[in-house]
């Protein structure tokens, strides 16, 4: 082959490659779920107490198994957009979880892996739900004294 | 008149014609100190010369005809000569005057210049490969890869929602325990993680 249609070549694959990347990756950010987390700390006390931001999940708290407590506080919250098969770290106020989108199912519901790690960094949950959008999950970690740590998250 | 003496007279009549006379003419030194004659007097002497020699006259005409003949033809065959080569010879020596040009840019350019057919070629057919890919690439989810192109997750009416389901749950150094709880805004999942330590003291 001659260096002129060498050039040819390398120019027809400078354009067509990165057209072509372009286009799998735009097929691959389809994929992808927004999440909602919320970190909340639960106690027992005398004036019963929910923050405002947590209205979203006001009424279940107010319900069995959370009215072991009455006294809720908003400790973080956490928008993020989940790309399948990637963990997404989750920066909490007391320890630290991740989540993976593993795959969307049926158009309606998300397979997702959390992870949960004490403020110790000791993993204390590894789990993996399908759940409906716009559906909760509710992870709850006992702490000292009798407390609450819970990590809500809903996705759509 | 020996025959030498009449050719020399008549390349003099000739150089006279053609206007290139500068030395003696028929033995006749001009009056010059380095023995060539001046033009006044070269003028006199050819004049006189054929005043007094018919044949002289006739061979001076018959010069300055070819002459004019032979200037026609060079400039007819100047004309036929077609403008393209002559832009073509003026192209190839104004590249040849220039100096050639150093800088970056204009390296790039007479790259382009250079190759401007090939950068077209693979230009043109990139952009059909492109259009290609986009217009067969596939745009409804493939089977093989659930999810796949799954832009946006239908948030389905609370009645027709499936219970969630726990695909795995592992709980290191702890127990767990799952509860659903379903209202009007959908169903709850809790699941409720016991520290190891929790559980030695039950």
């Amino acid at each position: 082959m001659t260096s002129r249609r060498w050039v040819t070549v390398a120019i027809l694959m400078m354009v067509v490659v990165p057209a072509l990347a372009g286009t799998m990756k735009e097929a691959r950010a389809d994929v992808t779920t927004d999440c909602e987390f919320l970190e909340i700390s639960a106690k027992a006390g005398g004036k019963p107490a929910i923050d405002a931001e947590l209205s979203p999940v006001e009424k279940k708290l107010k319900k069995p198994p959370f009215s072991t407590w009455n006294q809720f506080k908003l400790l973080s919250r956490s928008q993020k957009s989940l790309v399948k098969k990637k963990a997404e770290p989750v920066s909490l106020k007391i320890g630290a979880a991740t989540a993976t989108l593993v795959e969307i199912v049926d158009k309606s519901k998300v397979r997702l892996t959390v992870t949960m790690d004490d403020e110790k960094g000791k993993q204390v949950a590894n789990n993996t739900t399908t759940v409906e959008a716009g559906d909760y999950v509710i992870y709850v970690h006992g702490l000292a004294n009798n407390d609450g740590h819970l990590l809500s998250l809903t996705c759509k | 008149m020996s025959e030498p003496a009449d050719a020399r007279s008549d390349l003099a009549l000739m150089e006279y014609a053609d206007g290139e006379i500068d030395g003696q003419i028929d033995g006749q030194p001009g009056g010059q100190p380095d023995g060539q004659i001046n033009e006044e007097t070269a003028d006199a002497v050819v004049a006189a010369r054929l005043a007094r020699d018919p044949d002289a006259r006739v061979k001076v005409a018959a010069i300055k005809q070819i002459g004019e003949l032979v200037r026609g033809h060079l400039e007819l065959s100047a004309d036929a000569v077609h403008d393209a080569k002559f832009a073509a010879m003026w192209r190839r020596i104004d590249d040849q005057l220039e100096q050639p040009a150093t800088g970056l840019w204009a390296r790039v350019s007479r790259w382009f210049d250079r190759y401007r057919g090939h950068v077209i070629t693979g230009a043109v057919s990139a952009g059909a490969v492109a259009a290609l890919a986009l217009i067969l690439r596939p745009s409804t989810p493939d089977p093989g890869i659930p999810g796949r192109n799954a832009a946006a997750i239908d948030v389905r009416p609370v009645a027709l929602r499936a219970t969630p389901e726990i695909d795995s749950l592992d709980t290191p150094g702890g127990s767990s325990t799952v509860i659903n709880l379903d209202d009007e805004d959908g169903h709850t999942t809790v699941i409720w993680l016991t520290p190891a330590d929790t559980v030695e003291g039950i």
